[in-house]
Formats: C-alpha cells, structure tokens, sequence
C-alpha cells in the first residue's frame, strides 16, 4: 500500500468509527412535538390480550403458524428437542426477551413522548424503548433481550424495527436465532380500545421466509400496572438437566 | 368418519386445545412438567398462610392426613396481579378459614398442586380465575 493510500484508508477508518461511536443526541421537546402526538393514533394506557384462566377451556383459537427453518436449525431444533427440556429458563425468572415478551398473558402500557413510544411490559417489570426521533438502526449494536429499536409513522401504524438479540433469547421454543435476526412489529388501532400487532420475524440464517404471526389487545382504562417481582417468591424451578419441579419447602414465616 | 375415529379426532382436538390454553395463561413456567393437568382432586382444611406474591400467589392449607395427623398442603395459584384485576384481593383468603381446595396434583407425589378452586364456609367459590 501506497504512503498516501494508507493515509486517506486510516482517515476514512477513523471517520467511519467516530461516526458509529457518535451518540444521537435528543433534541430538547418543543411545544410544537408534544401537539405533534396528539395528531397520532392513541397508543397510551394499559393493554392485555384477552385470556382464559389457568386450566379452563377458551375457545378454540386457529394455531399460531410455525416458523419454517433452514436444513441447518431444523437439524439443531431436532438436536435440543431431544434433550426433552421440561421447560425454560423463564422457569427461574429469567426474562424471555424478544420477540417472546410481546406474547405474555400479562398487560403492557405504552406511553408515547415526542420522539419516543415505551412499552412497560408487566411480566418480570421489562421495558422497551422505541425511538421515533428519526435516529438510524446502529449497525451493530450489543446484543441485549428486548434489541434495540426504532419506529417510525406509516399513515396509522407505528412500524417498529428491532436488531440486535442476546444468544440468549429464541425465535421460538428451541429455535436459536442467528446475530441477523430483525423483528419487525407493525401496531395499529382496529378498533377505539383494540389493537392488532403484526410481528414479522426476518432470520436469513434460521428462516426459510419471514415468519409473520398477529396478537389483538384490548384496552383497559380502568388498570394500572403493577409490580412484578419474578423473584419474590419463585418456587419453580429448572435444573442443569432439564427437570422442572417445585419447591415445597415451608414458606417464609409471616409477622 | 367412523365413530371411533371421531371420538379420537375429538379428543385430540380437546388437548389441542388445553395445551392453547395452557400455554397461552401460562407465561411463567409450563404447568404439565410438574402438575397433572388430567387428574382433579380435593382437600379440606384451614388456611394457614397465604402468600399474595409473585409469581404466584401460595396457599398453604393444613388438613388431616389418613393417619390423623396435620399435614401442611402448597397450593399454587396466579399472580396476585392476574387474580387481583379478576376479583380476588389480598384478604380472599385469610388464615383460620375453612376451605375445600381442588387442585391438579403435583406429579411427585407431594402434598400440593396446582390451586383450581376453594370452596369458603359460606359457600363462596374462589376459582383460579377470578373470585364469584
């Protein structure tokens, strides 16, 4: 390499690191931002898709469809059913992260600030941050549970599209996914206190075609979240083997 | 289709559906690696404690046993957080009170299971899924 070449090759380098090293800086909100929410489809308060209770019988819901995996993880998928696993890490309160954490039976309340929609998600006290300031996707962010997220307006639906995956979350139950995955999540209003949230899994590694499937929540005005400490009194567990059980040892005495 | 295969078709078709169901309710832990979610059974004694925590609430009931002696029962239930938007508080159940508990079993043989329903003195139900 040529003295000079190397010289503009370190420049552009050094540019390229500052440029992904740089923080998007917030903009202070204006007046004029928070009446920009008020022309947005209301995503605020309290949301849980609707539930039957441990044990009784719902109505009978069309199955979820099935990812469709590439020969690589069908193989790997076959490897880990094998070792028949009672259950999941969830078992010992570890959070399930994304996508997972959209589908518990538990409620999410949303807020919407300018530049931003948070989702307060109840089971085990999760949160995700969307940012719709404009800012770009990093292009490799750590791997966290929950991604990192943008959204950005298309007419009435918030598109959200996250990357960015801990090895420890899966696409589904023994389903791993690869550092490609992207989850995208479209949110729309159907209905004053409905939403339908449509969730397109992309994974060129794992997947065959995107893996799409659709959660409806209802609104309840009349709830709050609550606290959810996974940890308070957990007395299920999984072990190193696999074996779920409960712990029936004599409980904490109460003053 | 010939009878039998529509009973076994129907039958299927029932598991499908309380697995859905099971999994749906169930984010926390699978119930059918440690309960036995096709068997029902009941016990009478009073509340000795009753744990309004998460993950999910414990309900502790001692009862005779054959021999005649208390035996101390765990019944787990939902999250006080499921069960608090559907009717139950934290004052549902309280010690001293006399209840009937139908539950699945633990598959290990132990004294305790998955809380179904408690039937109080008065008559009152308190069901897993919201208090009447």
């Amino acid at each position: 390499m040529k003295h000079s070449t190397r010289i503009v090759w370190l420049l552009v380098t050094g540019l390229a690191v500052s440029a992904a090293a740089q923080e998007w800086k917030t903009k202070p909100p204006a007046a004029a931002d928070w009446a920009a929410l008020a022309k947005l489809p209301d995503l605020t308060g309290v949301w849980e898709a609707p539930t039957v209770g441990r044990g009784g019988r719902g109505p009978a819901a069309a199955p979820p469809p099935v990812p469709q995996l590439t020969p690589a993880y069908a193989a790997k998928k076959r490897e880990l059913d094998a070792r028949n696993f009672d259950d999941t890490e969830a078992a010992n309160c570890l959070p399930t992260g994304m996508p997972a954490i959209m589908g518990h039976p538990y409620p999410y309340e949303f807020l919407m600030t300018p530049g931003k929609v948070t989702i307060v998600t109840e089971a085990y006290m999760q949160v995700r941050h969307i940012y719709t300031d404009g800012r770009p996707l990093p292009a490799d962010p750590d791997p966290t549970f929950n991604g990192t997220s943008i959204g950005r307006w298309d007419g009435d639906t918030l598109v959200a599209e996250t990357i960015g995956f801990s090895p420890l979350t899966t696409i589904a139950r023994n389903t791993p996914h690869s550092d490609r995955m992207r989850v995208t999540e479209r949110f729309r209003l159907t209905a004053p206190d409905t939403m339908s949230i449509e969730t397109t899994v992309i994974d060129p590694a794992v997947l065959v075609k995107p893996w799409t499937t659709t959660r409806t929540l209802a609104r309840h005005r009349e709830w709050t979240i609550r606290e959810y400490i996974c940890e308070e009194n957990n007395r299920n567990f999984l072990d190193g083997q696999g074996k779920a059980g409960v712990k029936l040892d004599a409980p904490a005495k109460k003053e | 289709m010939r009878p039998i295969a529509r009973t076994a078709g129907r039958a299927l078709l029932v598991t499908a559906m309380m697995c859905g169901v099971a999994t749906r309710a169930w984010s926390h832990h699978a119930a059918a690696p440690v309960f036995d979610m096709n068997a029902e059974k009941s016990v009478t004694g009073v509340v000795k404690q009753v744990d309004w925590t998460n993950p999910h609430i414990w309900i502790w009931l001692d009862a005779p046993n054959a021999s005649g002696q208390v035996e101390t029962w765990g019944f787990e239930g939902m999250s006080p957080n499921f069960l608090a938007r559907r009717g139950w508080t934290r004052t549902s159940l309280l010690p001293g009170m006399r209840i009937t508990v139908t539950f699945r079993p633990l598959r290990d043989g132990k004294a305790g299971g998955m809380f179904m329903t408690g039937k109080l003195a008065d008559g009152k139900v308190l069901t897993s899924t919201g208090a009447e």
